[in-house]
């Protein structure tokens, strides 16, 4: 079926006044789970896949997909207003959101961030509904030594990211791989650095790392200043982006949109690294870098562009191929299956009504979620007005709930709360916590593919190699490299400053 | 279907309880009493791995029957992490004795029990229903260079060009045994790439990036109806009835220990008081007794195993799975007799 005709069908399947209610309600919960800190889309799917069961199969997953991307147009709601990312994805949008906000700019930033996933999630259900069957083809053909210069190239780019000094950004991104390093093996199934503790060989749960990093240590800051004296709350100007904001913003938001596309179509990837790696971007591409973290709109538009494009992408290797890319499309899948749809090569043919029905609820739930978020962002604005003494203990029982719902371990809760005392010691020190984030995140996907490449290898590291994609990507992690490395020499050359 | 059922429905998954019409509920048949004061709040099946694989989908499916058999109300809770230690440590030691709390689990349960640094055993479960089994299929990519060999050729090739064949693994476990397997037989090495499950091998083979891998049917069915891979053989006894002129790898190999797969059931802590237990064994009994629950067991590619048909000849069937697995790893010089 060519893509405009499977379109027109599917929106002739979807657009019956059940299955609107469907996506509103996905809609509706996706920003609410995206605005309280800790319910991450993971732990909202898995709580309303039962519920699922009774419904239609397309209904079903178009409000699940709903809930998925709403979460990331509502995760930068508290990152802006309270420098607490309501998701993993939207950890960097505090950089420069909760800056702006400092400013009297929230509204802007949300309106931006809003206009942005907009246009990022539009754009990326596009390419998904004309190229779907290609792109799925093409992802499903790289193999571990490409994940493996993907994610050295990521890596790569964290250091990007770093703004103060080079060593303490270099310190928290070994931390974060030796923090990731703990578990089991994934190669060998052996436990390391466990210590005899079965709730150490689980891993640390990134949920908790990012809620007690940020939000935790969030709240202890500002109860010291509180106590002190001395807090600093975000002021309330104008509720719009304007003309400037948007001059400023459109570049960011297509150069996130590509990327997040790119990132999400992969295993592995998805809004997390897409949003770290957007924001990596803007800094090195923006005139005057050392403002980031200040209050530029452009660290705001990307990253938010971003998450949503790979919300948008991840799809692809799900209905084109049937291969979940990360964990919450693993629980799409699991939707389904238990709807009585068997995901897979032929879902495009055999259930071409599932297949273009849920592509053309995208479409309609991105309008949706626009049309929530934009006038919204006025009522949101207006959570400033209520007293620290009310939201931050109301912020950290919802994060304590939603962090224990993600495993139903008592553990998380402990690890996120030891997370926020040191995410305070370490933001007293003067420390960056987001490149510990994404090295946590990419610091085990990068050593599995690694060792998978190096295990599948009749020759050594020559496969990386042998392989052009996974030397192109390599190769541009190393200029990378020489470019920080060089970087006082390049700015100078350049007549900017360090 | 009007705005008041759907939004009903969204509040019971809000509160996960389960999407059931009450109607649907209240007759209860089944052939043990039901005892005083049991269950006063509904009864969680934990599942030990993530929302939407294959064992979760199994016990979202079995929920729906026990409900229907039981009249009571039962609701799934994922207990992730350290690939099942930590669902299988709760079970085992911490879940509430009183009978609220089933686990959904498989024979990996055993595996895990090692793992456990001897905190628990799988004697401080008791298996009390059996839910279905399935075999593991050996696949290999329907363009790849091995199409057509069937497992017999694969072997050849691994014995002209010992340590170039590559098979997706999964380490600690079956995967790793019935590699071994096939390499005794073909008197060869394989190069064995590890992956996190059975899917992400599978994903490789599409990609051919390895040349042989294995999955259970839930994984393979959708690319088996695409005609990207293609089946060479199933472990087990007797062949798959979903694959059908699909050799077992025993046939192939000559051995009759090549029988991994994976079994599914329900347990309970040990300390689950005797009426309770055998109230939730009889439920769990008439739920996979049923035609429909069969049917979609075989929609998932599973079938239930109708000679385990009691506790006790589950309990002994447990015991034997475990006693074989340690005979291999015995065998294989992984453990001391």
């Amino acid at each position: 079926m060519d893509p405009v005709a499977g379109l027109l069908a599917g929106f002739g399947v979807i657009l019956t006044w059940q299955n609107i209610q469907f996506i509103f309600i996905g809609s509706l919960i996706g920003t609410l789970i995206g605005v309280l800190p800790g319910i991450g889309p993971l732990a909202a799917l898995s709580l309303l896949l039962p519920a699922t069961v009774a419904l239609p199969p397309v209904g079903a997953v178009a409000m699940l997909c709903a809930i998925f991307y709403g979460s990331m147009y509502g995760g930068s709601i508290t990152s802006v207003l309270v420098n607490i990312p309501g998701e993993a994805a939207s950890v960097v949008t505090c950089l420069d959101g909760y800056a702006m906000a400092k400013q009297g700019r929230a509204g802007a930033a949300l309106g931006m961030a809003a206009l942005g996933s907009f246009i990022a999630g539009t754009l990326g259900i596009v390419v998904l509904s004309v190229a779907a069957p290609a792109l799925g083809a093409f992802a499903i053909r790289l193999g571990p030594p490409e994940y493996t210069a993907l994610m050295a190239l990521g890596l790569a780019c964290t250091i990007l990211m770093i703004q103060g000094s080079a060593l303490k950004g270099a310190i928290m991104i070994g931390a974060g791989a030796a923090l990731a390093a703990i578990g089991m093996d994934i190669i060998t199934g052996e436990f390391r650095f466990n210590y005899g503790s079965i709730q150490l060989s689980a891993g640390i749960e990134l949920l908790a790392v990012v809620i007690g990093l940020f939000g935790v240590s969030e709240i202890l800051l500002n109860v010291e200043n509180a106590a002190r004296g001395m807090a600093v709350k975000a002021r309330l100007s104008g509720l719009w982006p304007s003309r400037v904001d948007w001059a400023a913003s459109w570049a960011p938001i297509l150069r996130g949109s590509g990327l997040g596309f790119a990132v999400g179509l992969l295993p592995g990837g998805g809004p997390v690294t897409a949003s770290f790696l957007s924001y990596a971007a803007e800094r090195r591409i923006g005139k005057d870098p050392h403002t980031f973290g200040k209050g530029r709109i452009e660290g705001v538009a990307g990253p938010e562009a971003a998450n949503n494009a790979a919300v948008s992408s991840g799809m692809i290797p799900l209905l084109a191929l049937g291969i979940p890319g990360n964990a919450v499309t693993a629980l799409l899948m699991g939707a389904l299956i238990i709807n009585g749809v068997q995901p897979g090569p032929t879902m495009m043919t055999d259930r071409a009504d599932v297949f273009w029905g849920v592509v053309a609820s995208l479409y309609i739930g991105n309008v949706f979620l626009l049309i929530l978020n934009l006038p919204m962002v006025g009522l949101w604005v207006q959570l400033l007005r209520v007293p620290y003494s009310v939201l931050f203990p109301s912020i950290v029982l919802l994060a304590m709930v939603g962090t224990y719902s993600a495993n139903r371990n008592l553990f998380d809760l402990w690890v996120m709360l030891g997370f926020g005392v040191l995410g305070w010691f370490l933001r007293k020190l003067g420390y960056e916590l987001a490149p510990l984030v994404l090295a946590f995140v990419l610091a085990p996907l990068l050593e599995q593919s690694l060792r998978q490449s190096m295990v599948m290898s009749p020759d050594g590291a020559m496969i990386f190699l042998e392989r052009p994609l996974a030397a192109l990507m390599l190769g541009a992690a190393v200029l990378m490299l020489l470019l920080v490395a060089f970087k006082g020499l390049t700015v100078r050359k350049l007549g900017g400053t360090t | 279907m009007t705005i008041d059922i759907t939004r009903r429905h969204l509040i019971a998954g809000v509160a996960g309880a389960a999407a059931l019409p009450l109607a649907a509920r209240a007759q209860s048949r089944l052939p043990v009493p039901k005892p005083a004061g049991f269950p006063r709040e509904p009864i969680e099946m934990t599942v030990v791995y993530p929302a939407g694989g294959g064992m979760d989908i199994t016990a979202r499916v079995v929920q729906r029957f026990v409900e229907k058999h039981s009249g009571e109300r039962f609701l799934v809770n994922n207990r992730t992490g350290g690939a099942g230690l930590v669902g299988h440590t709760w079970l085992a030691t911490q879940a509430p004795t009183d009978g609220h709390a089933v686990g959904v689990i498989a024979n990996l349960v055993i595996s895990d029990a090692a793992r456990s640094q001897g905190r628990w055993t799988i004697n401080d479960l008791d298996h009390i229903a059996h839910l279905n089994a399935e075999p593991l299929n050996l696949c290999v990519n329907a363009e790849g260079q091995y199409r057509s060999g069937g497992l017999r050729g694969l072997l050849d090739a691994a014995r002209a060009r010992p340590g170039t064949i590559r098979v997706a693994n999964v380490v600690g476990g079956y995967y790793e045994y019935l590699i071994e397997q096939l390499e005794q037989a073909s008197g060869s090495r394989f190069l064995k790439v590890p992956f996190q499950g059975g899917g992400p091998g599978i994903t490789a083979l599409l990609g051919n990036n390895v040349d042989l891998a294995f999955g259970f049917f839930g994984e393979i069915s959708g690319h088996l109806a695409a005609n990207r891979i293609v089946p060479v053989a199933v472990t087990g006894r007797q062949p798959s009835p979903f694959l059908q002129g699909v050799p077992t790898v025993n046939s192939v190999i000559g051995r009759d220990d090549a029988n991994w797969g994976v079994s599914r059931w329900i347990a309970v802590p040990r300390a689950v008081p005797a009426d309770r237990k055998a109230w939730l064994a009889a439920a769990f009994r008439a739920a996979v007794a049923d035609p429909e629950l069969v049917e979609e067991f075989r929609k998932l590619g599973a079938m239930p195993d109708p000679a385990l048909d009691t506790p006790e000849k589950l309990n002994a069937a447990v015991q034997q799975m475990a006693e074989a697995e340690r005979a291999y790893l015995i065998a294989s010089g992984r453990a001391q007799r």
